[in-house]
């Protein structure tokens, strides 16, 4: 199979088992000549921050008393830039969070973070596949 | 989106802390061919104001460190900039109210929409 047939492929597979929505296509269609590489900008910086806020979580989650305010508010930058991008899974994720954080429920927050950490890597790596093919039909090589 | 100045690119301020959301943001701005700048909360887009700085449109995320959007927008109306477009952004349910209490003009739900602008 081509690479452009499976970047379509791993596209439509990740519209289709609910990792992204409608924002998603919203990027594609802003991207253009003058910004060739817009969406893999965003993909890129939603990774890095992805992973970034995860990681204050798990640091503040794993104090004997957590400031619920403080995780609300990574998990809040973490819905949000979910939905900027259309990851529809992690945004979903971080509602449910959410609510965790208001009841207080550290037990609850630490099942949905992991929750959220799975949902995030699993993304992640699809959207890793998906830079990588799209280098690959631009006729750049694959980065190792 | 219309220009106040006749024959001149559109001046926008984009006010948001969230990386991508601002990425984002400015490249639907650009696309339409506004001079947008960006800073990371409301204090930063006061400070612009009292440097004399002007804009015919400004986007303003509600919950920012330092300054909220609502925050900041109370500060600019109060400086005398009643001809600038405020527009509050927020994801969460109770920044409509918040932003237009503060003398926002328009309220836009997150994720914005290249539609929307």
């Amino acid at each position: 199979m081509s690479a452009a047939n499976q970047l379509a492929a791993l596209i439509a597979n990740m519209f289709a088992t609910g990792l992204l929505d409608d924002q998603f296509q919203q990027l594609q269609m802003l991207q253009d000549p003058s910004a060739p590489n817009f969406v893999s900008e965003v993909v890129t910086l939603f990774c890095h921050d992805g992973e970034r806020i995860i990681g204050e979580l798990a640091k503040l989650l794993d104090k004997p008393t957590v400031d619920f305010d403080r995780v609300d508010a990574f998990v809040h930058q973490l819905k949000g830039s979910s939905a900027s991008v259309g990851a529809l899974k992690v945004k979903n994720t971080c509602i449910q969070f959410r609510e965790f954080c208001q009841q207080k429920s550290k037990d609850g927050c630490l099942k949905t973070l992991e929750t959220v950490r799975i949902n995030f890597y699993e993304l992640r790596g699809k959207f890793q596949t998906m830079l990588q093919l799209e280098r690959q039909v631009n006729g750049f090589p694959p980065n190792n | 989106m219309a220009s106040r100045n006749q024959g001149s690119a559109p001046r926008a301020l984009v006010v948001e802390d969230i990386k991508i959301d601002c990425v984002i943001l400015m490249h639907m701005l650009h696309k339409l061919n506004c001079e947008a700048t960006a800073v990371e909360n409301g204090k930063e887009a006061v400070d612009l104001f009292i440097e004399g700085k002007t804009f015919d449109i400004i986007f303003l995320h509600k919950d920012m460190p330092i300054m909220s959007g609502p925050e900041a927008v109370v500060k600019i109306r109060a400086m005398g900039a009643t001809a600038v477009k405020i527009v509050g952004v927020s994801a969460d349910f109770g920044g409509r109210e918040a932003f237009m209490q503060a003398g926002a003009d328009v309220f836009v739900p997150k994720p914005v929409k290249p539609e929307t602008l």
